[in-house]
């Protein structure tokens, strides 16, 4: 219960209206501080650490974390929610890594009626926590990123077990999802770690299809900002393999994305 | 063609005008409606025709600049007493292009002589209508001078258009559009400006449509000869009057309802936007009147303008603004029928002479005061809206005093085109069915913001004493930074849809709408007729010129405000947030301005929205940002402009304008060239891109 009176509150570093590359429609998304990975080729550093902190920004500082109470959050929904619906969207979760708040996200669905919601996760969450927030999901995006685990410690950090079980639980609550590989050349795009994505998610009734986000060149763009290093450890100009024939082999369905940089 | 007429490859036939042939004419003691006649006649004749050999549509500006026919004495002894608008000759209105193109001119001049007979015992309406005869005979003068080119060029195709229009109705939409071209060109040329063309789509397409049933032309041939004509507007729009390069009022209305109320678009409306998208120069400038049942792909194909970031369209909500000019006395079908003037104020074609921009009221100065009196007497919050309350009234005071003495300068020619001007002997200067003026309430959003920041900090919180921020406004915050970035990144700000703050923008622009209602101001000559005031919400080049001053202002140049604004820190364009601030995204914005009763605020003023062009890199975002002004209908928003900018190229083109020449944006009202605007819009642009870009 100590949780509970913990998730009352929880920071965002972004509420983004009229989000058009979050899902269907046109959603309001929610951007939560914190993860407990660490991407190579994150996009959104200033999502990583949990604590607000300041980005340095072309005109200016700028405290980009802020704290919001469940009934902050289910307020904005409800301004908008007749817009939302309208345009066949509805709110998106995500971050930085949404399950840090998985309590409050529950809470505030709760408290919201007729909103389609949108998780969009790495999975990396106690399974039963994770279970009871998925099954108020409409629709989850779950992130694959690498199959091996000594190459997921060394790219992103974590215990890759976590989140290969809780595919389990997301396959097995028949909640429809969205896979998304970022496709980081040398790195996720070789057969192999493809291979091993594929014979996971091949017999998932559940799944719409998988996302291949191609590699965001100008991922290193915040770094500075926010006071960080761009250490990629990859060739960053090097291309990359889609591998689209051996979704097809096996009937899946793919969407190519070209990753934008999130302002 | 386009690219040679942008590079004013055209201009070197260009001339002065012969002063020499003035002197064939005693004019000295002309009233003004004769010299207006006069000078259409003599631009008329001064020009010299040019075919082009790639032209299917004729007439080309070789006349640079139109002869004063005032001497300074003159002017002064016939009008210094009096108020002219802006420059003096009428603008800013529209033709009844429909009845133009149904009767011609040869019938228009058959009405003007039916009624010399009918009003021949009146001297003014005979000098009117011998003036405007004259001008329609200039006017034939002028294109059988263009057949004769033609015809010595063995343009038979042109010869047999020119000999038909504008002396008969066009038969053809080639016709039509060559019709249009020359009568448009003559109107400048007769020292009115601000010359839009209407609802475009709704008085051309019978001809098109004709054209295409019968196969005389194809679709494509079509579309050629619209690219053709919207080029044209392009070619002399340098020598136009404006503001700022680009300021020319060269709109053009598509979509929206028929008189009836059944949906008018058309082919014609899909063809002119697509023409647009082609074409991408800065006019026409084009309008599209949309509701809640404008389906979604007229709305993807207007949105790809949008992508193309040429600033247009700006769009208009029927749903609101029909209902809005009923109720403020316009008929159901010339409410139905409405388009807008050079920037976005309502105007019924043909029918109204109004002046929709008399000026100003400077929102965040009444603000301002009511603010600083209030607290150095120490007054309570209500005593501050009543003292901004007063100040309003004083600024609309003053603007209609100065108005009682509007004199518009007879418009022969304009008023040819105009309804019932040659029908009743009247030129339209005299009066139209509709003759209100428009007012902006300028600068909205800061000014509620700073009312907001005062009742929270001092009367709800007890966060700042009276003295503290009275202080703080005196000495221009340059003693309190931290108070300045306070009160800038307070949230209570309009554009968050925050109520606290979005009430008082709501109270501010009912106590301009109360004031407003009130007022009928006489005719100068006719004490028996009167105009009204119609409020609106948008601010021109106001957000630079309230904060900045400028020559002969008349409304109160505000300091620094309570809302975190420096003096001369510019404002916001129209309806949008403050500058330099973080707003919430574009929904909070629409909700934040759709509070407005614009039922009572109807002169128009549209919500501007900055997007980032990264919106449009995916095949999505155009769907997606068509949804986005789709909405804008459901939230009951009366008009909108959307503009797309990329700043990195916003940069480089202000270090290398050569490079970025052909760099279109959207300036309050208008699109025009970037690097022809003057330093201080080009940075408000820039400013609005950083922090009000939503790149979604």
């Amino acid at each position: 219960m100590e949780t509970n009176i913990v998730m009352k509150k929880a920071i965002l570093f972004d509420i983004k209206e009229f989000a058009i590359f979050d899902g269907p429609g046109i959603r309001l998304t929610l951007f939560f501080k914190g993860c407990p990975l660490y991407c190579s080729w994150c996009h959104n550093p200033e999502g990583i650490s949990k604590e607000p902190q300041i980005l340095k920004t072309e005109v200016g500082e700028r405290l980009v974390g802020k704290e919001y109470s469940v009934e902050d959050i289910v307020t904005k929904i409800d301004s908008q929610k007749e817009i939302l619906s309208f345009n066949n969207g509805g709110v998106t979760f995500c971050g930085g890594e949404p399950l840090i708040y998985t309590d409050f996200i529950i809470d505030v669905i709760s408290k919201c009626n007729d909103v389609h919601f949108i998780l969009d996760t790495s999975g990396y969450e106690n399974s039963e926590k994770f279970k009871l927030l998925i099954d108020k999901i409409d629709l989850v995006h779950f992130d694959l990123k690498l199959m091996n685990s000594e190459l997921h410690k060394k790219f992103i950090g974590g215990d890759l077990s976590i989140i290969l079980s809780n595919l389990n639980v997301l396959i097995k609550s028949q909640v429809p999802f969205v896979v998304r590989v970022p496709m980081i050349p040398g790195v996720t795009d070789t057969k192999e770690n493809i291979g091993s994505i594929i014979s996971l998610i091949k017999n998932a009734k559940n799944l719409i299809r998988v996302d291949l986000l191609a590699f965001n060149k100008y991922a290193g763009g915040k770094y500075k900002a926010c006071n960080m290093d761009f250490k990629p450890r990859f060739d960053v100009n090097k291309k990359i393999k889609f591998h689209q024939k051996m979704f097809f082999d096996y009937n899946i369905k793919i969407n190519i994305k070209i990753l934008l940089i999130k302002n | 063609m386009r690219d040679n007429v942008r590079d004013g490859k055209h201009h070197k036939i260009r001339k002065v005008f012969p002063v020499e042939l003035l002197k064939e004419y005693d004019y000295k003691d002309f009233s003004p409606t004769r010299k207006s006649a006069l000078l259409t006649k003599v631009m008329c004749e001064a020009e010299t025709p040019y075919i082009g050999s790639d032209e299917n549509i004729v007439f080309t500006r070789t006349i640079k600049n139109l002869p004063n026919l005032y001497s300074k004495d003159e002017w002064d002894n016939l009008f210094g007493s009096l108020t002219l608008h802006e420059l003096g000759p009428i603008s800013n209105v529209c033709v009844d292009w429909e009845i133009l193109l149904s009767q011609g001119l040869l019938k228009r001049k058959t009405i003007a002589n039916q009624s010399l007979i009918k009003y021949n015992k009146d001297n003014i309406a005979k000098e009117f209508l011998e003036s405007a005869i004259l001008t329609i005979d200039s006017v034939l003068s002028l294109t059988k001078k263009y057949s004769q080119e033609a015809k010595t060029l063995n343009r038979l195709d042109l010869v047999s258009i020119l000999e038909k229009v504008p002396a008969r109705p066009p038969e053809s939409f080639h016709e039509a559009l060559q019709f249009l071209r020359i009568c448009h060109s003559v109107i400048w040329m007769s020292g009115n400006y601000h010359v839009g063309l209407g609802r475009f789509d709704q008085y051309m397409w019978k001809y098109l449509e004709k054209d295409l049933n019968e196969n005389i032309i194809s679709k494509e041939n079509a579309m050629d000869l619209l690219i053709e004509f919207f080029i044209c507007l392009n070619k002399d729009s340098d020598l136009y009057v404006g503001l700022q390069q680009g300021d020319n009022g060269q709109s053009i209305m598509l979509g929206g309802v028929k008189p009836n109320g059944k949906s008018g678009v058309n082919l014609l409306t899909e063809m002119s936007l697509k023409a647009a998208g082609f074409v991408a120069m800065i006019d026409p400038k084009i309008n599209l009147r949309i509701s809640q049942n404008t389906d979604i792909e007229l709305l993807k194909l207007a949105t790809k303008l949008t992508k193309h970031g040429l600033g247009f369209p700006q769009y208009s909500n029927d749903d609101i603004v029909i209902p809005a000019l009923i109720k403020n006395g316009y008929s159901i079908e010339d409410a139905r029928n409405y388009t807008v003037a050079a920037c976005w104020e309502f105007i019924i074609p043909g029918k109204g002479m109004e002046i929709v921009n008399i000026g100003a009221i400077s929102l965040p100065a009444a603000v301002d005061y009511g603010i600083r009196k209030g607290l150095k007497k120490n007054k309570s919050f209500e005593d501050i809206l009543n003292y901004v309350n007063d100040n309003i009234l004083e600024q609309v005071n003053n603007l209609c005093d100065i108005y009682k003495k509007l004199y518009l300068i007879p418009s022969p020619f304009y008023s040819v085109l105009m309804s019932n001007c040659l029908e009743n002997g009247k030129d339209m200067s005299l009066g139209l069915k509709y003759n209100n003026l428009g007012i902006h309430g300028a600068c909205s959003a800061s000014a509620a913001d700073a009312l907001a920041i005062v009742k929270k900090y001092i009367y709800e919180n007890n966060i700042l004493s009276k003295k503290e921020l009275l202080v703080a406004l005196e000495n221009n915050f340059n003693d309190n930074n931290e108070l300045l970035n306070q009160l800038r990144n307070d949230e209570l700000k309009v554009g968050n849809n925050n109520q606290n703050v979005d009430k008082m923008l709501v109270k501010l622009f009912d106590m301009s709408a109360n004031i407003c209602e009130k007022i009928q101001i006489p005719f100068l000559h006719d004490k028996s007729k009167f105009r009204s005031i119609r409020l609106g919400s948008g601010s021109a080049m106001y957000y630079i010129w309230l904060a900045q001053g400028y020559k002969g202002m008349r409304e109160p140049l505000v300091e620094a405000t309570a809302d975190g604004r420096k003096k001369d820190d510019v404002f916001g364009a129209n309806l949008s947030p403050s500058p330099n601030i973080e707003i919430a995204g574009p929904i909070s914005v629409m909700q934040s301005f759709s509070k407005i009763d614009y039922e009572r605020v109807y002169n128009g003023g549209p919500i501007t929205i900055e997007i980032s062009d990264m919106v449009f890199k995916n095949n999505e975002g155009l769907t997606k940002v068509a949804m986005l002004v789709k909405t804008f209908t459901k939230l009951n928003c009366q008009q909108l402009q959307l503009n797309t900018l990329n700043i990195e190229k916003l940069q480089k083109a202000i270090n290398n304008p050569k490079q970025y020449k052909n760099l279109i944006v959207r300036v309050w009202g208008w699109s025009g060239y970037f690097c022809e605007l003057d330093k201080v819009y080009q940075n408000h642009i820039l400013d609005r891109h950083i922090y009000h870009r939503f790149s979604m």
